[in-house]
């Protein structure tokens, strides 16, 4: 008789047991249910954020949560954390949803199942809910059907101290997405200017007064379309790329809305930049960096975006881009090349540079020794200096040498003109190298000094250029590219010798000048640079 | 004398001038509900980065800020001016003058260190413009009662009913707001009417305008009255007005440590996106007289420009078609669109142009661009 009641027990006791856990699997499953009900129901339309911190990086679980098997007695003191967690590891595929965390503040929060039979005896709803439990690692997201289209009318904030009316000043323009607290636009009233910050994020729809009108206190003054620039925020693809999200969130893939179809055909290849485009300072001054494409797309968001970005030509660019096709297309433009041993020239300017200094207070460079050399060869060869006149059809010789130096500016490139070279010396052309350097520098050229010119020197050796054709500025009929000084060993006197060499390029226009005149002018200038002492024997 | 007064300009008679490392001592002293702060600096855009800065980083709901400042010879425009048509620009260019735009609305100033500039900041419920302003009148009341020294409805303190030797403009921000006038002590008047005209002739825009007025100096009027006794008198009624114990301290607008972020707001200050850049849209229509020197003959052409945002937006230039031929003024227009309104980017921009002509044309071509560039002031 004992023994069939001890019997009857185990067996209560196990089917009791099985009872028990069929109660939590049904509330797991009611629990599951509700959960369901509210992340997707529509009649609310709403999904709590949990985690304020990244409100860009929302989890959105594609996968359904696994019911999890029931667990043994022995995992019932478990941390119901960690099944979560398991959980949620396993959810990889984010979609980020840019949604203003703001909104949530107001809004109950309601404490979402937790996906684990160690609650079993709690029901959802009395759960308190606290944002730092380790348990909520779900990151919900607001589905903003009441939100999204609400556009509302900002007016002018009332005057202080009596005053009646104001100007209106716009700071963004139709379009300009804005964030809470930015400002829009100023209103002048009196000699105050009072700013009027956006009260929501989103869109500006439309500004209801121009840029000047008067407005007195109350006046509606633009639409805002709320919606913190969900549409059209190019950020997002880069938000999503920011600082990973913490905690158990997995680190976003890239937004599939950016991917790019694999283009089929190469890219095309950048058009070599004509050589005076490149052509490098004056010695006074420092190259300065080019304007480069924003390199805000080249960093950032590393793995993200393959973003092209369109920059408008530069004015300034595009007519000098026009003229160098015109010059190449009614030029017969040919390259002559020679080096030039500066051995010579560079000893003299150690010896010189420091007494220089001191009585002239600029630096002596080599541009001075070149300029000479070329104007002295210019004196030699006429037909250098001299310019086809293609409306007239004649040559136009001239007996004056004015020499323009290309230099680069952050606007482009400037050609100012140095005048009557024949006439200068040293000394004369680094003054006005310098002083013209100084002018370009502060921007401060004026018409005279850049118009003329009968021929142009251009410098790539600072850039390290070893070799390279020019192209002719027009109207001019040559000019003459220098390139870096490199040591090299040469022949000298039947022995090899280390020599500092520069190769110089003399680019001309063949329909005026011949070969041999054009060789025969830079072989004049390479023995000029090479031995100053050519220009006092007048060799 | 000038730089014996700016090498004493911080020099107080009174009180205890501390080093201070950081701002948080500075600002965060809960004893007193005011501070009074002189600027060690001349240099105008230190000085408007630090007026931004105390504005944007200083709780100033429990307590107010009084700011002396003043700087070289400067022209300070409005918020939303028109620097051309305020400002003689080649001018100030060759005297070495230049211009500045602070965020505060109103007219046109010149500034030189003969003028003191206070700057009261307060929240925006304790704005007070007329407190402020009685705070300077008593002041100077207080130390030459003979001196006749009225505030006008329009926020100016005039001298005898007609002199005008303080302006006012103000800001107000989201939560504090800031009013800062000029005190002429002793100013160089001279500098004032040659440099407070316009640049270039034709101007019409909607900006701000600024009205003239007759100014005098108080040292003119009250010649004993030296400069540290005007501002020790300032600085007291302040205190006395506003309830301070601690006199002011001397403070360097350029110390990044204790103001952090002052040098990027002093950089997008001096930037030329900034002073001009934001010049409300305006155009210029005015008539440019040619002459060609063989033969001599001359004309007279038309130049339209719209200016946005400190580049030109649309460009006509009417040429009499004898004169030069269509094409050549077409392309001129052309050059000068996208580029910003100053006569260096012009004449950058036609030189590259004027290159390809010669002959007649060429000489004709020159000249109109030098009356170009010479329009644009």
């Amino acid at each position: 008789m004992y023994n069939f009641i001890m019997l009857l027990n185990n067996r209560l006791i196990i089917i009791y047991l099985f009872f028990n856990q069929l109660i939590m699997f049904y509330r797991l499953l009611a629990d599951y249910y509700l959960w369901v009900l509210n992340t997707i129901s529509f009649g609310n339309g709403k999904l709590f954020a949990l985690s304020p911190l990244q409100p860009e990086n929302l989890v959105y679980p594609t996968q359904l949560p696994r019911l999890l098997p029931a667990p043994s007695l022995s995992h019932r003191c478990d941390r119901s954390s960690s099944s979560a967690d398991r959980l949620l590891s396993h959810s990889y595929h984010v979609i980020p949803f840019p949604v203003s965390h703001q909104e949530f503040r107001p809004l109950p929060l309601c404490h979402p199942p937790v996906l684990s039979a160690c609650h079993p005896t709690t029901l959802n709803n009395n759960v308190p809910y606290n944002p730092r439990s380790s348990v909520f690692q779900v990151q919900y997201f607001r589905t903003s059907v009441a939100y999204r289209d609400e556009v509302i009318t900002v007016k002018t904030p009332a005057f202080a101290e009596s005053v009646t009316e104001g100007d209106v000043r716009w700071e963004k323009a139709v379009g300009d997405s804005v964030s809470e607290d930015e400002v829009v636009c100023e209103i002048e009233t009196d000699k105050t200017s009072v700013q009027v910050p956006s009260p929501a994020a989103g869109v500006i729809e439309e500004l209801l007064v121009p840029d000047g009108g008067k407005v007195e206190g109350g006046t509606p003054l633009f639409k805002l379309k709320k919606g913190a620039g969900a549409a059209k925020a190019p950020e997002s693809p880069k938000a999503a790329a920011a600082p990973s999200p913490p905690s158990a969130a997995p680190t976003p893939p890239p937004p599939p809305s950016t991917v790019e179809p694999i283009p089929t055909t190469m890219p095309p290849v950048p058009p070599v930049p004509a050589h005076a485009m490149d052509t490098k300072p004056v010695s006074a001054i420092k190259p300065t960096a080019a304007p480069a494409a924003p390199a805000a797309h080249a960093e950032g968001g590393a793995k993200a975006a393959r973003t092209e970005s369109r920059v408008k030509m530069n004015r300034m660019r595009l007519r000098i881009a026009q003229r160098l096709k015109e010059a190449q297309n009614t030029c017969a433009m040919l390259t002559t090349f020679n080096e030039v041993d500066m051995s010579n020239i560079s000893e003299m300017r150690k010896a010189y540079k420091d007494a220089f200094l001191k009585k002239h207070n600029i630096k002596l460079g080599f541009m001075s020794a070149f300029v000479k050399a070329a104007a002295y060869a210019l004196v030699d060869q006429p037909a250098v200096n001299a310019v086809i006149d293609d409306t007239t059809k004649e040559i136009v010789y001239r007996d004056y040498v004015d020499i323009s130096v290309a230099v680069a500016t952050p606007k482009g490139l400037v050609v100012p003109v140095i005048r009557n070279v024949e006439e200068m010396n040293f000394t004369d052309i680094e003054k006005a190298i310098n002083l013209l350097g100084e002018k370009a520098r502060k921007n401060e050229l004026a018409v005279e000094d850049m118009d003329g010119g009968t021929f142009t020197i251009s410098n790539g050796g600072v850039f390290g250029s070893l070799f390279g054709t020019p192209i002719i500025n027009p109207p001019q009929s040559a000019i003459l590219g220098m390139h870096g000084i490199f040591d090299r060993p040469v022949a000298v006197g039947g022995k090899v010798e280390i020599r500092p060499m520069m190769y110089v390029a003399l680019t001309y226009d063949h329909r005026l000048i011949d070969g041999r005149e054009a060789v025969t002018f830079l072989r004049k200038i390479k023995s000029v640079v090479e031995d100053p002492r050519v220009l006092l024997l007048d060799m | 004398m000038l730089s014996h007064l700016r090498g004493t300009f911080c020099v107080l008679s009174a009180g205890v001038q501390r080093a201070w490392s950081s701002s948080s001592c500075l600002f965060m002293d809960p004893s007193s509900p005011g501070l009074v702060l002189q600027s060690q600096s001349t240099d105008v855009f230190q000085n408007l980065a630090l007026e931004d800065w105390i504005d944007a980083h200083v709780d100033l709901q429990q307590r107010s800020v009084l700011l002396l400042w003043r700087n070289r010879p400067t022209v300070v425009i409005g918020r939303h001016q028109n620097p051309w048509a305020e400002c003689n620009l080649p001018a100030m260019r060759s005297a070495q003058v230049p211009v500045a735009r602070r965020r505060s609305g109103g007219g046109t100033v010149y500034h030189d260190l003969g003028n003191l500039n206070l700057t009261f900041f307060a929240s925006k419920k304790a704005y007070d413009r007329r407190r402020n302003l009685k705070v300077v009148t008593d002041a100077l009341r207080r130390v030459r009662p003979q001196l006749d020294i009225q505030a006008t409805d329009r926020l100016d303190i005039l001298l005898n009913g007609h002199y005008k030797i303080s302006g006012t403009a103000s800001r107000l921000s989201r939560k504090s707001s800031y009013h800062h006038c000029t005190l002429l002590h002793s100013a160089d008047r001279s500098a004032i009417a040659v440099l407070l005209r316009p640049s270039c002739p034709g101007i019409r825009s909607n900006a701000t305008p600024s009205i003239p007025s007759p100014v005098a100096n108080l040292s003119d009027h009250a010649p004993s009255l030296q400069w540290e006794e005007l501002l020790e008198a300032v600085v007291q009624q302040y205190s006395s007005e506003f309830g301070l114990t601690s006199s002011s301290q001397c403070v360097d607008p350029a110390d990044e440590a204790l103001f952090p972020g002052v040098g990027s707001m002093e950089a997008e200050l001096r930037s030329w996106e900034w002073t001009f850049g934001k010049t409300p849209k305006f155009s210029v229509e005015t008539q440019l007289e040619l002459r060609d020197e063989r033969p001599a003959a001359r004309c007279s052409a038309q130049l339209q420009l719209e200016v946005k945002n400190g580049r030109v937006e649309s460009c006509r230039v009417e040429v009499p078609a004898t004169w030069l031929p269509e094409r050549l003024s077409a392309s001129l227009a052309q050059a000068l669109l996208g580029e910003r309104f100053c006569p260096h980017r012009a004449a950058a921009a036609l030189s590259a142009l004027l290159r390809c002509e010669s002959g007649p044309l060429h000489s004709r071509l020159h000249n109109l661009c030098d009356v170009l560039v010479a329009a644009m002031g």
